[in-house]
């Protein structure tokens, strides 16, 4: 099956993570999926194109194990497809309006969690934020416009440094933000008002699974009786999570935490580099979404009123289209 | 191509000195500069410079402070009962002999002790790099136990990649995780066991940066943690109320100045030191006396001093005791 080249570059550049953020790999994902029905140039009959379509989504999906916004993004479009009828060039429409569609919702839906994450900000708060995330700094750059924050504590987030980039933002917007290394959270929690963070996948039970190091801060936050709010869109819930799959945790390359000479230095060592954890839902006093805020324990909610549909098209925690269009 | 080391500055990659060791480097430039002294003053000036260093360097390190208290007092001694300026000096010169051996000694002692709470079959998670902690892993391993380890990166410094590669020169199976994985592993982990740059009288530990969290991580999971800490480290200006200066750093502790570059040009760090562990996450300190709770510090504070509470004279009343003894000699 022959696939656009854009759409082969994009599933590299998740999968090496030069595209990198559940929103962004969502974004990219539809914008893939769109490329992929523009760019098609196989037989003209509505099975080959149907069956096209659900092998790009196949390749999409298999691209990272963890993130949970890929899958979606993809479920959103396809189950669009799926239940449409019409020929090849209705389809095509089809999906291109439905890609768009998620694109400009998961951009107003950042907006939106801003908006409402705000209201939940008490005013001369001290911020600690874990990590980058574009809903959490929505969330305080939202609230620092109203005049709420007075200082955010970024951590470093090793290996791959994501809070210099969220320093980046939270200084262009002027707010002050102060860098710390993720060991130094205990240190500086008793003067934090409020921890958020984002999510990369919200599971059926309320847990978090978010960058490596977020549960930490959460025990840290929940020790000394700070709220921890997580900032999340909904097509961040997990519906494979709702019949009982475990989310898998990606072990990322070693040389992400060391240069390869130093583990070629040291052969009796072994550098261990797990990209997530898993943040139980008793830390997380409310979970922020673009619908409303919910505590964690009511994922469910939010995760019938979205996927429920795809539940009965899920083997294994995931769907193959390959398999329904057959 | 950058070396191993270059490359590992990026990251800010930058070893400090285990407390135990900086305590014996600073012995060793005290020693030093005895060759120096022609007169009282000298002493003065000598002594003043070095109890600066140690305030400017590891204001923290109880054991330095300490053992200068104990330096100071014999020259002030000296001072007061006018001996001649090269008593004075073979008399520090032989006190400080005495602290070196002493302080390997009890490094190695409560190591011992340490590594008798080391059982085979045992997840041992350490943090940063500690003198003692290595030394009760290589009683460990002489013993023929069998172990396995979590090394953290332990930043700002990274020494934890010096600790992992020593650990596994003595031949035990190591893995090095990033500080923020520690609760991730906790699960599978026995023991933590790390060192302490000072202990207050409460039994409160100051150790480096992350040391707290990792054993508020172990509380929640059920995973004991133990601490080795020889009694000259415990801090006893506490004692009447003083807290434990904790230093802290910048960028530089965090990357090198061409990454800084790359930042913004507003981008400000702020990189603590060392962090303060509450007893009730701590369960045995090991001393070279034995282990025992960290409450338990002023029942062997009275029984190591013979009375409660010791006497303690600050060091900067020292220095100045020192300074108005000899300003008109």
């Amino acid at each position: 099956m022959e696939v656009p080249r854009r759409v082969l570059e994009i599933a590299d550049g998740i999968r090496s993570m030069r595209i990198r953020g559940a929103g962004r790999i969502a974004r990219s994902v539809a914008e893939a999926l769109k490329i992929a029905a523009l760019e098609y140039s196989g037989p003209g009959d509505e099975r080959s194109f149907r069956r096209y379509m659900a092998y790009v989504a196949d390749l999409l999906i298999s691209t990272r194990p963890t993130a949970v916004s890929l899958p979606n993004a993809v479920y959103y479009v396809m189950y669009r497809l799926l239940t449409s009828s019409g020929d090849v060039e209705e389809l095509r429409d089809t999906v291109v309006r439905v890609a768009d569609e998620f694109i400009v919702e998961s951009i107003e839906a950042v907006r939106r969690i801003g908006e409402i994450g705000a209201r939940r900000i008490k005013n001369g708060s001290v911020i600690l934020t874990h990590c980058h995330s574009t809903a959490a700094v929505s969330v305080i750059v939202t609230a620092y416009r109203m005049g709420k924050i007075v200082r955010v504590y970024s951590t470093e987030t090793r290996p791959f440094y994501q809070g210099r980039i969220t320093m980046r933002h939270l200084l262009e917007a002027g707010v002050p933000a102060v860098q710390i290394p993720d060991s130094a959270v205990r240190y500086v929690m008793h003067e934090v008002d409020h921890v958020i963070v984002g999510a990369d996948t919200v599971a059926s039970n309320g847990a978090v699974v978010n960058k490596i190091g977020t549960s930490q801060v959460a025990l840290a936050a929940h020790e000394a009786r700070v709220r921890v709010f997580v900032a999340a869109e909904t097509y961040k819930f997990s519906p494979a999570t709702v019949i009982g799959e475990l989310v898998p945790i990606e072990f990322r390359p070693l040389e992400e935490v060391v240069p390869r000479e130093w583990v070629e230095a040291n052969p009796g060592v072994e550098v261990l580099n797990p990209s997530f954890d898993v943040t139980p839902p008793e830390y997380i006093d409310a979970i922020i979404t673009e619908k409303g805020v919910i505590p964690p324990q009511a994922a469910i909610l939010v995760l019938m009123d979205r996927f429920g549909w795809a539940l009965s098209w899920m083997e294994h925690g995931v769907i193959s289209f390959r398999e329904i269009v057959k | 191509m950058l070396s191993i080391e270059e490359l590992l500055k990026r990251h800010g990659y930058s070893i400090m000195s285990s407390g135990t060791e900086y305590t014996i480097n600073v012995l060793d430039s005290m020693r030093d500069s005895l060759t120096s002294i022609e007169s009282y003053k000298d002493f003065y000036r000598v002594y003043r410079s070095i109890v600066d260093r140690v305030s400017r360097e590891r204001p923290a390190c109880a054991q330095a402070t300490n053992v200068l208290r104990d330096i100071g007092l014999l020259i002030v001694d000296g001072v007061e009962n006018k001996l001649s300026i090269r008593d004075i000096c073979s008399s520090v010169s032989e006190r400080i002999g005495y602290w070196k051996d002493r302080i390997v000694r009890d490094c190695e002692e409560a190591a011992h002790i340490a590594s008798h709470r080391l059982v085979d079959g045992d997840v041992v998670l350490t943090h940063s790099r500690s003198l003692c902690v290595l030394k009760a892993i290589k009683k460990a391993r002489d013993d023929g136990k069998k172990l396995e380890f979590y090394v953290t990166e332990s930043r700002p410094g990274m020494e934890g990649l010096v600790t992992a590669s020593e650990i596994s020169k003595l031949g035990y199976p190591v893995k090095l995780v990033i500080d923020s994985a520690v609760r991730f592993f906790m699960k599978d982990v026995d023991k933590v066991l790390v060192g302490a740059e000072a202990v207050a009288v409460n039994g409160a530990v100051v150790s480096k940066v992350g040391t707290s969290l990792i054993s508020l991580i172990a509380h929640e999971a059920r995973v004991r943690v133990f601490v080795i800490a020889p009694i000259s480290k415990f801090n006893l200006e506490t004692l009447f109320g003083e807290l434990v200066e904790l230093p802290e750093s910048d960028w530089r502790k965090l990357m090198s100045p061409d990454i800084l570059a790359k930042l913004p040009e507003n981008y400000l760090a702020r990189v603590p030191l060392y962090d303060v562990t509450p007893p009730s996450y701590i369960d045995g300190i090991a001393t070279e006396k034995g282990l025992f709770a960290p409450q338990a510090i002023p029942v062997i504070l009275k029984d190591v001093y013979g009375s409660w509470p010791p006497a303690v004279i600050d060091l900067d009343e020292l220095v100045y005791k020192l300074y108005e003894l000899t300003k008109g000699v």
